[in-house]
C-alpha cells in the first residue's frame, strides 16, 4: 500500500518505521531536513523535504497516487489542511491527528469529511478509553473484548505461586478447553507459543476466553478482581482532561498538577473533579491527600520517567492499581517488568488506529489493540479469502501468527485446529510486529 | 519494538552468517550470467563454452551451498555489514568471473585475469588483452557482461531481484554502493527504485543494441559495444577497438549520445521519463555536465586547428566530442588520431577523467557534483573575505546543502588525490616509469581506463608487472566504491566495538 505520512514527529517517525517494516511503501514529509536524513539513511522509506501544508511537497511526495495519507503534525490545524489538499490532490484515505474533541463529535463529522478528513485519530481520547478499560479490569495488564464480552483477551502477570506457574501448554489446555492461550510476554520478548512452552512467573501470558470463564481465569492466575471508584492522577495533561470527562459518571477523579496555572485552568474543564496543586513525588502531600484510600493511581505527566517512579511509589503505597502513561517506547517493557499495572503510550494507540485502517479500510466498527511489538486485532472474514478454504490447522499460519477466537452468529467461540472459518465470521487475530502483511494476504 | 533490546545485547559486529547467505545467493545470480558467453561460444561453434558452463556450474553450487548452508541468527544487518558486503561482492564476483580467463583458450595468468575481471566489473576497461582477435567471442561476451552487471551495480541489481534484502540492511548496501554525495530515493521501497534504475538501464542498452546494429556493426559488436558504452566501461571485441568504426558517423554519433545518457543521474533520466522534464533544467548538476562538455568541446576544436590537424568538419566536431564524452564519463574509448592532438588536450583529458560525470550514473571519477560543491563553497569562502559576517550557503538544485556534506566533499577529494598520489608511488617501486605510473593509477581509480599507450608505454597493460596489475586493481575497486565504503574496512574503527 502507498502511504504519505506528513509530519516526522514521535508519532510520524514511529508509524514510518513501523510500517515500513510491515513492508509498506512509505513515504514520509517534514520541513526538518535533519530529523528526515536521519530517518532515511537507515530506514527502508522516503523522505520529502517540505512544509506538508504544501502542494508542491505533497505532490511531490506523491500524495495524488497515496492509498492513505496521514497528516501527524504537531498542529491539528496543519493535519486538517494537508488532510484536505491531498483529497483534493487524490489521496485515498485520509486520517488526521487532532487534539479537540469536537471534530470527533458525531454531530460535526460531516463537516469534517467534507474538508476531505475521512478518519482522525485522537491519541489522548484513546489512551482516556484505555486508561477506563484497565480501571474497569483491575487484575489484567490488557483487555481486549469483541462484541460486548463474547470473546475476551486479557493479558495477565503470573505471580509467583499462581496455580499456572511452571505448567506447560499442552497439560493446560488439556484440562481447560475454555482457554486459548494466545501469546506470551517474557523478557522483553512477545512469543506465539507452542504446545512445549511452560508458563514462568512474571510471563504476562494473553488468554482468549468467553465471558462465562472469566472468573475461572481468575482463580487458575491467583487473582483478585477488585472494584475501583476513587483515582488519584498526577499530571492535569490532555490525557487527564479526556478520561475525568469520559469517566466522571463512574470513577470520583482527584488531579495533583504541579503548575498553578494549569491548576486554574483545569475546573472549567473536568467536572466534578478536585484539583489539588503539588508535586505527586511529594509523599507528605499524597499522605494529606489520603493516598491509600485510592483505589487507583493514574500518572499523566509529561515525563515518562517521573510517571513510572511515582506509580512505584503509589503501589507501596497500597494503590491496588496503578497506570502510567509511558511515551518512551522503550521503557514500555521495563515499566511492565516493575509491575506498573497498565502502561499507556500515546505511539502505540495511533498505530494501531492506522493497523486497523490497513487491514480492514472500510469495516469502521473494527477493533485493534496495540501492543509494544504486537498488535491485536479483530477481522471480518470475507468470502472466497484464502483464510476460510481449510480448517484452521491445514492452513500452514506463519510463526507470528494466531488466531484466539471468533464471533459467529453473535456467540463467541475459541479457535482450534478444527475450526473451519467460515465467511463472515469476525476473527481475533494475534500477531506479532512485522506480520501485518501475512495477515492481509490470509485475509483478502 | 522486537529488533531492541534483546538485539542490542546478542548483537554480533558483523553478522557472517548473514553475509555469507547473501553472497551465495549473489553468486547464483552471476552464475546466470555466465550463462550467456557460453551461448555465445556455441553460436560461434567455439571449445570455449565447456569453459563458460562449469565456471558457470561451479560458482552457482558454490553459491547455493553457501546460501543454504549458512544459517543466520537474525535477519538484521547493519552499518558494517552493508560496508563489508558490498566491497567483498565486488572481490568475490571478480574472483569467480576470472575464472574463465584461466581456463580460455590463449589463457591468462592468475594476476591478468583477475585484473581483467575487477577492470570488467568496475568499468574501467583498462585491458590486458593486446590482441583481441586471440580470445574467443564468449570471452569477449563475458567482459562486455562484466562491464554491464558492474555498470548500475551488482548490489542494486541484487536489490531488484531478491526480495528478501528489501529493509533496512539492504538501504545499507545501497547506501555503499550508489556514487554520489546524497542518494536520491525514486520510489518508497528500495526494491522499487532498484527495479526502476535497472528497467532504465535495460531499456537504454536494448535500443542501443539496436541503433548500432542498424550501423555497419555486427549483432555481436553491437551487443558488446552497447554493454561497453552504457556502463561506461570501454571494452571493446574488435582487434582496433572503436577504431574500426571510424568511418561511420553514424556508429559514432549513436555511441556519443549513449555515453552521455551513461553519464547523466539515472534518477533524474527516470524522472524525465515519467514526463518531469523540468526536473532537467532544474538540476544544477546536469546544467553543468553539458556546460562543460561544450566548453571542452571549444577549446579541443581551437587547438585541433592550432595544432594543424583539420581533416575535414568531423575533425573539429564530431571526433573531440566523442573524446571528450568517452572521458568524462570513463568509458576510455579512443578516436583515431587522438594522440596527434598535442599534450594539451592531453592535459585536458586529466580534466575530464578527474571530474567524472553526474553522481548516481554508470561512470566513474570524482563526480561534477562534487566539484560543483567546492566551486560553489570557493566562491563563498571569496566572497566571506570581504564581507567577514555574511551568512552563504551552498545551493544545489535549488536546496540548501547542509555544510557538514561540503567538508565530507572536501575530505573526499582529499583522500581522492592522495590516493593518485600513492598510487603512482607504488608503482614506481615496481620500476613502472614515472609518467606512466601516475597515469595509470589515476586512469584507474577514475575507473576511466584510458590505455596507458597514449603516454607512450605500450598498448594495453599487460606490460605492467603483476604487482602493479594487483595495486591498480584495488585502486580500481576504491575508486568505483567512491573510496569511504572500500578505506572504512580497512579503519580500525571498524573491527572494534
Amino acid at each position: 500500500m502507498r502511504i504519505v505520512i506528513a509530519g516526522a514527529g514521535e508519532v510520524g517517525s514511529h508509524l514510518a518505521k513501523l510500517l515500513s517494516n510491515e513492508e509498506q511503501d512509505i513515504t514520509l514529509i517534514d520541513a526538518n531536513a535533519e530529523r528526515l536524513a536521519v530517518l532515511d539513511a537507515n530506514y527502508n522509506l522516503m523522505t520529502v523535504v517540505g512544509e506538508p501544508t504544501s502542494f508542491s511537497a505533497l505532490k511531490e511526495a506523491g500524495a495524488s497516487q497515496a492509498d492513505l495519507f496521514i497528516a501527524v503534525t504537531p498542529y491539528e490545524s496543519n493535519n486538517i489542511v494537508a488532510c484536505s489538499i491531498a483529497k483534493k490532490l487524490g489521496a485515498g484515505i485520509t486520517v488526521a491527528r487532532i487534539d479537540t474533541y469536537e471534530f470527533m463529535n458525531p454531530d460535526y463529522t460531516g463537516y469534517v469529511k467534507s474538508m476531505g478528513v475521512d478518519r482522525v485519530i485522537y491519541p489522548e481520547y484513546l489512551a482516556a478509553q484505555e486508561i477506563i478499560t484497565a480501571l474497569k479490569h483491575t487484575w489484567v495488564r490488557n483487555w481486549f473484548e469483541l462484541h460486548d464480552g463474547q470473546i475476551i483477551l486479557a493479558g495477565v502477570k503470573l505471580r509467583p505461586g499462581a496455580p499456572l506457574v511452571g505448567m506447560k501448554l499442552k497439560d493446560f489446555s488439556f484440562t481447560n478447553r475454555h482457554f486459548h492461550v494466545s501469546a506470551i510476554k517474557r523478557n522483553h520478548e512477545t512469543i506465539i507459543p507452542r504446545g512445549d512452552d511452560h508458563m514462568d512467573q512474571g510471563d504476562i501470558m494473553y488468554f482468549t476466553t468467553t465471558r462465562d470463564h472469566i472468573d475461572e481465569l481468575l482463580m487458575l492466575t491467583g487473582k483478585n478482581a477488585g472494584k475501583v471508584k476513587k483515582v488519584l492522577i498526577s499530571g492535569g495533561s490532555k490525557i487527564a482532561i479526556r478520561l475525568v470527562n469520559l469517566g466522571h459518571d463512574e470513577f470520583k477523579f482527584k488531579i495533583i498538577e504541579p503548575d498553578l496555572e494549569r491548576c486554574h485552568k483545569l475546573p472549567a474543564k473536568c467536572p466534578d473533579c478536585e484539583i489539588i496543586h503539588g508535586d505527586a513525588s511529594d509523599i507528605d502531600l499524597l499522605a494529606e491527600i489520603g493516598i491509600s484510600e485510592m483505589d487507583a493511581f493514574v500518572a499523566l505527566t509529561d515525563s515518562s520517567e517521573s510517571n513510572i517512579f511515582t506509580c512505584l511509589t503509589a503501589k507501596e503505597l497500597g494503590v491496588k492499581k496503578t497506570v502510567a502513561d509511558v511515551e518512551n517506547i522503550q521503557f514500555i517493557s521495563q515499566a511492565e517488568n516493575l509491575n506498573i499495572g497498565t502502561v499507556i503510550n500515546k505511539k502505540l494507540l495511533a498505530s494501531s488506529t492506522i493497523f486497523q485502517l490497513l487491514l480492514d479500510s472500510d469495516q469502521s466498527t473494527a477493533k485493534c489493540l496495540a501492543l509494544a511489538d504486537a498488535e491485536v486485532a479483530e477481522l471480518e472474514a470475507r468470502k472466497g479469502s484464502r483464510i476460510t478454504r481449510e480448517p484452521v490447522k491445514d492452513l500452514k499460519l506463519p510463526h507470528d501468527v494466531t488466531l484466539a477466537g471468533l464471533i459467529r452468529n453473535n456467540s463467541g467461540m475459541l479457535i482450534t485446529g478444527n475450526t473451519h472459518i467460515q465467511p463472515g465470521d469476525h476473527v481475533l487475530v494475534f500477531c506479532l510486529e512485522g506480520s501485518l502483511h501475512k495477515v492481509e494476504r490470509l485475509f483478502n | 519494538m522486537r529488533l531492541h533490546l534483546l538485539n542490542i545485547t546478542q548483537r554480533h559486529l558483523i553478522n557472517l552468517r548473514m553475509l555469507v547467505r547473501i553472497m551465495g545467493w549473489l553468486l547464483i545470480i552471476e552464475a546466470f550470467f555466465m550463462i550467456f558467453p557460453a551461448i555465445t561460444s556455441l553460436i560461434f561453434d567455439e571449445s570455449d563454452w565447456i569453459v563458460f558452463a562449469f565456471t558457470a556450474l561451479g560458482t552457482a553450487l558454490t553459491g547455493i551451498f553457501l546460501a543454504v548452508k549458512s544459517r543466520p541468527n537474525s535477519p538484521h544487518m547493519g552499518k558494517r555489514d552493508g560496508y563489508l558486503l558490498t566491497a567483498m561482492v565486488w572481490v568475490v564476483f571478480s574472483l569467480f568471473g576470472l575464472i574463465p580467463f584461466l581456463f580460455c583458450t590463449n589463457s591468462m595468468s592468475y594476476s591478468d585475469a583477475f585484473f581483467e575481471a575487477m577492470s570488467g566489473f568496475t568499468t574501467t576497461g583498462a585491458s590486458v588483452i593486446a590482441v583481441a582477435s586471440d580470445f574467443s567471442h564468449g570471452i569477449h561476451m563475458w567482459r562486455a557482461m562484466m562491464q554491464w552487471i558492474g555498470g548500475m551495480g551488482i548490489i542494486l541489481f541484487t536489490l531488484a531481484v531478491i526480495p528478501m534484502l528489501n529493509h533496512a540492511g539492504g538501504m545499507q548496501m545501497f547506501n555503499a554502493e550508489v556514487t554520489g554525495i546524497t542518494h536520491d530515493k525514486i520510489r518508497p521501497r528500495i526494491s522499487q527504485t532498484a527495479k526502476s534504475l535497472w528497467i532504465i538501464y535495460i531499456t537504454l542498452t536494448i535500443t542501443l543494441i539496436g541503433l548500432l546494429w542498424l550501423g555497419p556493426m555486427s549483432l555481436f559488436d553491437s551487443i558488446c559495444h552497447a554493454f561497453g558504452s552504457i556502463s561506461t566501461g570501454g571494452y571493446s571485441s574488435s582487434v582496433n577497438g572503436i577504431a574500426e568504426w571510424h568511418d561511420s558517423l553514424y556508429t559514432k554519433i549513436v555511441l556519443i549520445v549513449f555515453m552521455f545518457l551513461g553519464g547523466v543521474n539515472f534518477s533524474l533520466i527516470y524522472k524525465s521519463s515519467q514526463g518531469n522534464l523540468s526536473a532537467l533544467k532544474k538540476n544544477d548538476v546536469f546544467r553543468a555536465y553539458i556546460l562543460l562538455i561544450s566548453v571542452m568541446l571549444v577549446i579541443f576544436a581551437i587547438t585541433i586547428l592550432a595544432q594543424g590537424q583539420y581533416s575535414g568538419w568531423q575533425s573539429i566536431t564530431v571526433d573531440p566530442l566523442f573524446q571528450i564524452i568517452s572521458t568524462i564519463t570513463s568509458t576510455g574509448f579512443t578516436v583515431v588520431n587522438f594522440e596527434n592532438w598535442g599534450p594539451f588536450v592531453l592535459a585536458l583529458t586529466f580534466v575530464l577523467m578527474f571530474t567524472g560525470s553526474c553522481a548516481g550514473s554508470t561512470s566513474g571519477g570524482a563526480k561534477i557534483d562534487r566539484m560543483l560543491y567546492l566551486v560553489k563553497n570557493v566562491r563563498n569562502e571569496l566572497y566571506r573575505c570581504l564581507y567577514p559576517n555574511s551568512i552563504l550557503s551552498v545551493q544545489i538544485n535549488g536546496r540548501v546543502v547542509n555544510p557538514d556534506l561540503v567538508s565530507k566533499v572536501i575530505a573526499f577529494l582529499c583522500i581522492y588525490m592522495l590516493l593518485i598520489v600513492f598510487g603512482g608511488l607504488a608503482l614506481t617501486a615496481f620500476g613502472v616509469p614515472l609518467v606512466d605510473a601516475f597515469f595509470s593509477a589515476f586512469s584507474c581509480l577514475s575507473n576511466t581506463g584510458l590505455s596507458a599507450g597514449i603516454t607512450g608505454y605500450g598498448n594495453s597493460y599487460d606490460i605492467l608487472p603483476d604487482a602493479a596489475k594487483w595495486i591498480l586493481s584495488f585502486l580500481m575497486l576504491v575508486g568505483r566504491l567512491e573510496i569511504f565504503t572500500v578505506l572504512v574496512i580497512l579503519s580500525p574503527a571498524f573491527w572494534r566495538r
